[in-house]
């Protein structure tokens, strides 16, 4: 689940939910979209909440329904298999957690199987999901302008994971020819509200384990000694804006304290929280510090970031707990540090 | 002369160099040798490839890497990894034959 427990990704059904009618049915005429429906994935879109298709039909139905609807689906999964598995595996493509899906179906034997199957998902019979568009979950507290862009920006991705598969060579190489550009600053107070969604709907990719106040985050801009880090990054696909960021804790001068790491699950595999830990490693020795420590969850959603830690050089300290069931991850500055690759820009250092 | 762990590791250490070349999208990973670092200048692991390479290791021999490794050791070449799948897999085994033979 995000940390906050809010729907990312709504999965629907095609026949008598979306469309009124059935699809191979309703030859020659196609059956038109539900329009309260339709109008209700417009509003979902513009609160940042993406939409996918589960259904039972061929895949140029998820063509028509995207035409009829108007919509931009960010998955399609047409088949006869079990929906669950269709949820799980558009969860899986789109690098969010099942518990961050909704399902919308009229038929209550496949609400019953994806019910049972992944408890975490919001099941809702059209009905309800009229009603659930004032719910809390479906209700981000801000919608910034990522959030707006997301449709687009995953269906860019879907383009840039195609061209990944066919490219020959390294990863490394992959992002140095799709132009990424990735760039480390200091938060300003206009990035308040990106950067309090991303603590929020971060789960993968969150050390903190818990979402952060506008407040919170606010309050700790031009604080001494605390730095607030945001990472941009954009290729020749798409311009993902704000994709993560960090907080750093300097109070203590030789050991520098992360409370909270975090990137969007969207920006995996393109170099975003190495750059990030590799320019904080640099930074800090520089400054003197001995070691970086980051307090992480250790759960099975943040093997991940796990990894990321393990591959910077960053070792468990088993006896120091760090609150929220996280333990602390440290790494010592003793030895010589990777350079950042040339794609990454950090203005106003050398 | 091969002792029977060491045919396993290194039977593992196959399926698991396969696994690295479809995970990374590198081919030359098929050749990689045991005592090529996983993370840094060997193979260069990141997230992605990490999770992928992990998740396969689960489906493929039934062993949690990361819920048993706090550290990733594991990770540290595919020598290291291949004998922690081997030592977990080989155990397992004993223990069923144990409980088949119990069973006869």
């Amino acid at each position: 689940m995000s940390t906050s427990g809010l729907v990312k990704c709504v999965v629907w059904d095609l026949d008598n939910t979306l469309l009124r009618g059935t699809y191979l049915e309703a030859l020659p005429d196609r059956p038109p979209a539900d329009p309260a429906l339709a109008s209700l994935l417009a509003e979902l879109g513009r609160r940042g909440i993406v939409h996918a298709i589960a259904s039972r039909n061929p895949p140029e139905a998820a063509e028509y329904a995207a035409q009829a609807t108007g919509c931009a689906f960010v998955a399609a999964e047409c088949g006869w298999g079990r929906k669950s598995e269709a949820l799980a595996r558009i969860a899986a493509g789109l690098d969010i957690a099942v518990d961050a899906l909704a399902f919308v179906d009229d038929d209550p034997y496949e609400r019953a199987e994806v019910g049972a199957a992944l408890p975490g998902v919001r099941v809702l019979s059209p009905e309800d999901a009229a009603e659930a568009v004032g719910w809390p979950e479906f209700s981000p507290a801000e919608v910034t302008e990522e959030g707006r862009r997301r449709a687009g920006l995953y269906q860019q991705r879907q383009r840039r994971q195609r061209a990944e598969q066919a490219f020959t060579g390294s990863r490394e190489e992959f992002l140095r020819a799709c132009q990424t550009q990735i760039t480390i600053a200091a938060a300003s107070p206009a990035d308040v509200p990106r950067l309090r969604e991303l603590s929020e709907r971060t789960s993968q990719f969150n050390s903190a384990g818990q979402a952060l106040s506008a407040a919170s985050i606010q309050a700790l801009i031009g604080v001494p000694a605390q730095d607030v880090m945001t990472v941009r990054l954009t290729d020749s696909y798409a311009d993902d804006g704000l994709v993560g960021g960090c907080v750093i804790d300097r109070r203590h001068e030789r050991v520098w304290t992360v409370p909270l790491l975090m990137m969007s699950c969207r920006a995996i595999g393109r170099g975003v929280i190495d750059s990030l830990l590799t320019w904080l490693a640099g930074r800090a020795a520089q400054r003197g510090a001995a070691a970086v420590q980051v307090p992480c969850p250790v759960t099975e959603r943040s093997v991940p970031l796990r990894l990321a830690l393990a591959a910077a050089g960053y070792r468990a300290c088993p006896d120091q707990a760090a609150g929220h069931g996280r333990l602390v991850f440290r790494c010592d500055l003793g030895a010589p540090l990777p350079a950042l690759p040339d794609w990454v820009t950090v203005p106003g250092e050398a | 002369m091969m002792r029977p762990g060491q045919a396993a590791t290194a039977a593992i250490a196959d399926e698991l160099r396969q696994v690295l070349a479809t995970a990374t999208g590198r081919p030359e990973l098929a050749a990689t040798t045991l005592d090529t670092p996983l993370f840094g200048d060997g193979v260069a692991l990141d997230s992605l490839t990490g999770t992928l390479l992990l998740r396969q290791v689960r489906q493929r021999f039934g062993v949690d890497v990361a819920a048993e490794d706090l550290n990733l050791d594991a990770l540290a070449t595919l020598g290291t990894l291949a004998t922690f799948v081997c030592d977990r897999v080989v155990s397992d085994r004993v223990v069923s034959d144990r409980a088949v033979n119990r069973g006869a």
